[in-house]
């Protein structure tokens, strides 16, 4: 199975400010989990690869065609699509207009009658609220809309960063059933979390990134259980604290 | 810089020094068109740098800033052609008038922010335009005010000294007008209008009231754009409502910006350069304000820190060269 | 009898033109976040070059067909002036600003510029229709009736366009999320440039209109500018519904007012009753605290 994502010596950073130091992930193969330290890079890496942050050396390849520092627009429309952290969308659109949004890129709007169908199949809780703007909705119902959004523009790669964040555990299951889904159907995935519980069981292959370097990672072979990442991910800390 | 409150020592040696060098430079300067050129540069100066206050130090988006300038401009004009009022109170009148007449407009944008402010103070320019062009029979309407009275000083002509006494009486009112902004923005009150537009919610918590400064900073910018504008009047003799345009709105505002907002004397700069260019350029009639207008774009563009922010750039560009040379 | 039909006639007229005019400035604040000043002029512009497609003095086209021309030629000013000084502004902090002064030296170069092109003399555009129409006694022109019945129309059009229409509905997402909109594939760029191309179209047809009506000079955008200045202040610019409302009710109370008080008090006492109002309701009397069209 050759790899959807290939990255490659990328640096980046805001300002003159620089987060990321040469980081490669190109032996990935199934869905890549990322985790690591708040504010060590993984947001950054996300928002370079989806060209909403140049990147200032480094190549990124998706499906073997280079797309670094392509407008976004042209990476959506090659079907890697990013559903950001925080999720605030569009508070003012309604669910329904907000979906119709996703199906933008020409690619995705032939298809648009039957990615509806399959978003309401999906999380049917949303088809009860379909002309309720975004900004009345819960937290986990916003998450639950944003990758909805996102699968209206037919994607090949899903790039999903914490996606968990501040849910309600009962959400959260409910989450991580929908992205296997998901999952299931065919498109790639990206997850940041800093959930291990939640990101061991969607993953394959997991980096961790500190300090804006790949530190460590887990291939699909390794044994991978909860209490070795946790000690991978504490160690450092621990390590780094003294 | 340091946010201790009163004038430096260093600032006040460099006032009078400049002061004395301007008061000196008529001696050098005896074409009366040069000095016209230094008296327009002294008004706008006046207007500009008050603008900057209200605009750069309180933050407040204040667009109303030459209808103040044209209440003091109408004001004299008024005064003294209907009331036969001495030219001397009427100049006085004139920055009292701006003064009450920003207090008033201070009112309803105390509460408002951001662009609602622009419109109100913007909206209030026009309509002080509107009333003056309505009541044609006192204010001449669109052909304006003629032959208002100048002033009048005992034992000696203003119009026959090649326009001595005119540059001396602007100067007066701009070294007045430069001290006051100084010591406005280094008092106690300029200190709190600073905090305000840099962090409102901490400064409320401390205690600061918006609205009095606010108030206070509106009356203050308007107090020497009033007697600008009178003095105007008297210097020209005539008003008119081209003082309100967009052409002269935007060549003051451009001083403001291009001079780098919250530095009273960058606005002076800029008033120097652009009302010598603009002056220049008189003779292009309507392409006059045409080549400004681009002028201004392109320097916003290349610039959008204003004339200081590119003067500071150059020197530091220089530094670095000077480094270089002395360390090959 | 007669006197309200006129008092309405002249609201229904005035407030079609205030509301074309405040719409462009909201589509232009909601989306792009910034005021546009040049506005005034963009009318100005769109009616100059009407006259010149359309009078007898110039290439004589029928009207119906220099309209269309000059509202793509009003867009594509619009277009550019926003490529050329408000793109290059977007993002910094200072932009409200920034795009304030640049805006009023545009309107600046615009209005002599027309000067230089056109000249002084004041100028008339034909009207959209010939002749008058007696309503309940009253004598309106064919052209001022045109107006009042095609503005509603129109706005009602951009309405549908921006609830209905995927690309209206971009258009509201990039008044709320640029980041993301950029992750749902849109060009962010090119909305801007549409939302000031839309903008700008609207002011030049609000300037056919009020050429048909009255007489055409360089400075003809200023005054309904700063009407509609004192419209989006009332209705607030974080809609398109809260300036149409209140264009509607400030031409009413100007008719109104000026029949009653006189047509010198009457900016005045506009200006005491807005004053008033953002005493009592800082934030305009429609709108909500965020930027969002529809």
């Amino acid at each position: 199975m050759s790899t959807l994502l290939e990255i490659r010596g990328i640096e980046t950073g805001y300002g003159r400010i620089k987060i990321l130091h040469d980081v490669t992930l190109d032996n990935a193969s199934g869905n890549i989990g990322l985790f690591g330290p708040n504010g060590h890079g993984k947001t950054t890496l996300l928002r370079c690869v989806s060209g909403l942050l140049r990147a200032w050396h480094g190549e990124i390849r998706f499906d073997g065609q280079v797309i670094t520092n392509l407008p976004p627009r042209r990476i959506v429309e090659r079907g890697l699509i990013h559903v950001s952290q925080g999720n605030r969308l569009f508070p003012d659109l309604t669910i329904r207009e907000t979906l119709r949004l996703g199906a933008f890129p020409r690619r995705a709007r032939a298809q648009e009658a039957q990615n509806i169908e399959r978003v309401a199949a999906l999380f049917p809780k949303l088809r009860e609220r379909w002309s309720q703007r975004v900004r009345t909705l819960s937290g986990g119902e916003r998450q639950m809309v944003s990758i909805a959004v996102a699968l209206m523009s037919e994607p090949r790669l899903l790039i999903l960063d914490e996606p968990t964040l501040g849910l309600a555990p009962r959400i959260k299951d409910e989450l991580c059933d929908a992205i296997k889904l998901i999952s299931q159907a065919g498109v790639k995935l990206v997850v940041v979390e800093q959930d291990v519980e939640f990101l061991l069981d969607l993953a394959d292959h997991l980096y961790l990134i500190n300090h804006g370097e790949v530190a460590a990672e887990v291939r699909p072979g390794d044994s991978m259980n909860h209490e070795a990442i946790m000690e991978m991910y504490f160690g450092r800390q621990t390590s780094a604290l003294t | 810089m340091s946010m201790g409150v009163g004038i430096g020592r260093r600032e006040i040696t460099g006032m009078v020094v400049g002061a004395v060098v301007l008061a000196l430079l008529p001696m050098v300067v005896q074409d009366s068109y040069y000095r016209h050129l230094l008296i327009m540069v002294f008004i706008y100066g006046i207007v500009a740098s008050s603008w900057d206050l209200s605009l750069g130090y309180a933050g407040i988006f204040n667009f109303g800033h030459m209808a103040l300038f044209g209440i003091g401009l109408y004001t004299y004009g008024l005064a003294t052609t209907l009331l036969g009022i001495s030219p001397w109170i009427a100049l006085l009148a004139g920055g009292v008038l701006a003064a009450l007449a920003a207090a008033l407009i201070s009112l309803p944008i105390l509460r408002l922010k951001g662009i609602y402010v622009v419109l109100v103070t913007f909206a209030f320019g026009q309509l002080v335009v509107q009333l003056i062009i309505s009541q044609s029979d006192y204010t001449g309407g669109n052909q304006g005010l003629v032959r208002i009275p100048s002033f009048h000083i005992p034992g000696h002509n203003l119009m026959r000294d090649h326009k001595l006494g005119f540059y001396y009486i602007a100067l007066i009112l701009l070294c007045c007008s430069t001290v006051f902004l100084r010591l406005m923005v280094r008092s106690r009150l300029g200190l709190a209008i600073r905090a305000l537009r840099d962090n409102e919610e901490y400064a409320t918590s401390r205690g600061i009231s918006i609205s009095r400064q606010r108030l206070i900073t509106m009356a203050g910018s308007a107090v020497f754009t009033g007697l600008a504008g009178a003095f105007y009047g008297a210097y020209f003799r005539n008003a008119s409502t081209d003082v309100f345009g967009a052409s002269l709105t935007t060549l003051l505002l451009s001083m403001v910006l291009l001079g780098g907002i919250s530095t009273i004397y960058g606005s002076l700069l800029a008033a120097l350069l652009l009302t010598i260019f603009s002056e220049m350029i008189a003779g292009l009639g309507a392409w006059r304000p045409i080549v400004i207008g681009v002028l201004i774009i392109l320097v916003m563009l290349a610039y959008p820190g204003g004339l200081y922010g590119a003067i500071a750039a150059a020197a530091r560009a220089l530094r670095r060269l000077g480094r270089r040379q002395a360390s090959p | 009898m007669s006197t309200i039909v006129d008092i309405v006639m002249s609201g229904l007229f005035q407030g079609s033109l205030y509301a074309m005019i405040a719409v462009g400035l909201a589509l232009v604040w909601t989306t792009i976040g910034v005021f546009n000043f040049a506005h005034g002029v963009l009318m100005t512009v769109g009616a100059y070059i009407a006259w010149q497609l359309a009078s007898s003095d110039a290439l004589g086209l029928p009207i119906f067909i220099a309209l269309p021309i000059a509202l793509l030629a009003s867009a594509a000013i619009g277009l550019l002036m926003q490529a050329a000084i408000v793109r290059p502004f977007i993002g910094r902090p200072d932009v409200v600003l920034l795009a304030v002064i640049t805006t009023l030296a545009a309107a600046s170069i615009f209005e002599n510029g027309t000067l230089l092109i056109w000249g002084p003399r004041p100028m008339q555009l034909p009207p959209l229709a010939a002749g008058t129409v007696k309503i309940m006694g009253i004598g309106i022109s064919a052209h001022q009736l045109i107006i009042i019945l095609v503005t509603p129309v129109i706005l009602a059009a951009l309405w549908f366009f921006l609830t209905r229409m995927r690309l209206g509905l971009a258009l509201r997402a990039v008044a709320q999320n640029e980041d993301a909109c950029h992750l749902v594939g849109l060009n962010v760029a090119a909305l801007y440039g549409l939302a000031f191309g839309l903008a700008a179209a609207l002011a030049g047809l609000a300037g056919i209109f009020l050429g048909g009506f009255t007489f055409m000079s360089p400075t003809m955008g200023s005054e309904p500018l700063s009407k509609a200045l004192v419209v989006v202040i009332f209705g607030g610019l974080g809609t398109i519904a809260g300036p149409i409302f209140a264009a509607y009710i400030i031409a009413f109370f100007e008719a109104i007012s000026i029949y009653f008080i006189g047509f010198y008090w009457t900016p005045a006492l506009l200006f005491a009753v807005l004053i008033l109002t953002l005493m009592l309701k800082p934030e305009g009397l429609f709108s909500r605290r965020s930027r969002s069209l529809a």
